[in-house]
């Protein structure tokens, strides 16, 4: 049989570890569900909860502070839930918190997330209530994330038409995309401008730094100057070889040179002044007869 | 043919008859349980052993039990979560499932095969060798002995060794965690508690001392009114176990349902 002192320590051994365990449990979901602390309650109005349901966790910065405790309607259009928080997070709200409803993953709960105010210094009391921002909801994330799609669509069916005609079209892109032939001409052209290039560099090369005419002409200031001068002197040249012609006029030895040239000058005037006028009068009868026609 | 007819409504009529007698007599042997009970004197004594019996020796078996299968269902869990990408849920899923379902069931069935049998071939052997008569002549009340220390024990013991299994069974998940990945202990036990609420620990918790009492009285009923002859004893363990298991399965049939229709 069993021997009394050695069992009954056994079964004490037993039973104190097993409750042990037991209230050890007890007390650690108790501590995370804010039982066992000095909690405050909050609450926040909203259109929708989105799923939110009681016992959600309540996040500010990411950290778990509190549980969603109770979610009712309070009118036909707004749901009123109600929080509790840790007492000793509220220093960090302030009176302008906001709070929102967001999901903790793809595949996770609903979660309510209060985004800290800024501006207010006041600190939130307990049985206050915070202003709510409305959530993203998956029918408006589906509706935008759709138009999203259909741009795309359109967009790939036009980059798909704008390949197909660079392959296959006749346009100056397409042919230097897909013609070897047009592809070696334009080769050629920038071998020929190449060439150019390297032919004009050489010209500037000499015309800066060479001895022709035009290179001085260019580069030389002494030149300039002598040009500059010679064209003065013809300048005044001319002014002398006018008078003289003038004068030649008057000269009674030269006077009916003059006089024939003239009247030569002034019969071919005459003679273009007639063709122009008879043109015109063709041009008047033609107008009267399409009038007399068209009535 | 009507002849064999009227032969199989006979059975059929004799059998149910027998049947309602022995819910007839178990419900009698419960009441009078609760009866003896309540009523001094205690025997605490032999309760005391009772427990260290039914509680303390079974606890190996529990342990392992519990240690694998909390191994086993991470293990089959995780290649299922990890198609979703879900495998950091893998210590809530199985924190939960065994909390609430598989540890209590598979402890319960487990002290079926241990206890059940055991109480039933042993109060069997006494019924047959007219121990339980002696008793009676010397004035010793052989229910209050027997069987309400017997059916307390379980009915105590039987919610501690789940307690066991499920803290067990949460070190044996953390074991198969950390086979493919490396998991923090206490990442793994803020996961497990955080994942925990009392609407998880508290039903389960209850339906286990139902399964107690009823492994209990169901391995005493079993053995008490185990007929005469040595088969009958091997008869009253056999029935007590299987018994006993499907009495576990309604239990927790009743015990789901139930929460799910208040909580």
């Amino acid at each position: 049989m069993v021997k009394e002192s050695g069992y009954q320590w056994k079964l004490g051994m037993f039973v104190i570890v097993g409750l042990f365990l037991f209230v050890g449990t007890i007390y650690f979901v108790g501590k995370q569900k804010n039982l066992f602390g000095s909690t405050i309650e909050l609450y926040s109005k909203f259109n929708s909860v989105n799923g939110l349901a009681v016992g959600n966790n309540v996040r500010l910065s990411g950290i778990n502070i509190g549980t969603v405790e109770d979610i009712e309607f309070l009118n036909d259009t707004s749901v009123v839930i109600k929080m509790v928080i840790k007492d000793e997070v509220r220093k960090y709200i302030k009176k302008d918190a906001v709070a929102s409803i967001n999901s903790d993953g793809l595949m996770g709960d609903k979660v309510l997330t209060i985004t800290s105010g800024k501006k207010s210094t006041i600190l939130i009391n307990d049985q206050d209530y915070i202003r709510s921002k409305k959530a993203i909801e998956m029918d408006d994330l589906m509706v935008s994330v759709k138009k999203s799609v259909d741009n795309a669509g359109l967009i790939t069916a036009e980059l798909a038409q704008f390949s197909s005609s660079m392959n296959n079209g006749d346009g100056a892109l397409s042919k230097l995309v897909s013609d070897k032939k047009f592809g070696n001409s334009v080769d050629n052209m920038v071998t020929s401008l190449e060439a150019s290039a390297s032919e004009f560099e050489t010209f500037t090369t000499s015309m800066n730094n060479g001895k022709g005419a035009l290179s001085k002409l260019i580069s030389n200031e002494r030149m300039g100057n002598s040009i500059d001068s010679s064209l003065t002197n013809v300048k005044t040249a001319t002014k002398g070889l006018n008078e003289v012609i003038e004068a030649a006029k008057h000269n009674f030895l030269l006077r009916g040179f003059f006089n024939k040239k003239k009247k030569v000058e002034d019969k071919k005037l005459e003679e273009e002044q007639e063709i122009e006028e008879a043109e015109m009068k063709k041009a008047l009868k033609m107008d009267q007869k399409n009038d007399s026609i068209n009535k | 043919m009507n002849q064999t007819l009227t032969i199989q409504k006979e059975r059929l009529g004799t059998y149910l008859n027998q049947s309602f007698i022995e819910v007839g007599r178990a419900t009698e042997f419960a009441i009078r349980f609760f009866k003896e009970a309540i009523r001094p004197p205690y025997e605490f004594k032999e309760l005391l052993k009772q427990c260290y019996l039914i509680g303390y020796k079974s606890l190996p078996l529990v342990t392992i039990t519990g240690f694998i299968m909390g191994l086993v269902l991470t293990l089959q869990s995780r290649p299922t979560l990890a198609e979703f990408g879900a495998e950091s849920w893998l210590p809530s899923m199985v924190a939960l499932s065994l909390i609430r379902e598989i540890a209590p069931v598979i402890t319960a069935l487990i002290c079926a095969g241990k206890v059940a049998s055991g109480i039933g071939a042993e109060l069997g052997s006494m019924k047959v060798t007219e121990q339980i008569d002696a008793m009676e002549v010397s004035a010793i009340n052989p229910f209050k002995y027997l069987v309400v220390t017997r059916i307390m024990a379980t009915t105590l013991m039987i919610p501690l060794l789940v307690i066991y299994a499920d803290g067990i069974g949460i070190v044996g998940g953390y074991m198969g965690i950390n086979i493919h990945g490396d998991v923090n202990v206490v990442r793994y036990l803020s996961q497990v508690i955080e994942s925990i609420t009392f609407l998880d620990i508290f039903p389960a918790t209850i339906k286990t001392f139902f399964f107690g009492y009823f492994i209990g009285m169901i391995g005493c009923y079993k053995g008490y009114n185990a007929e005469n002859g040595t088969e009958s004893v091997g008869k009253a363990a056999n029935s007590a176990v299987v018994t006993a298991s499907l009495t576990i399965f309604i239990i927790d049939m009743i015990a789901v349902q139930v929460t799910d229709l208040f909580f």
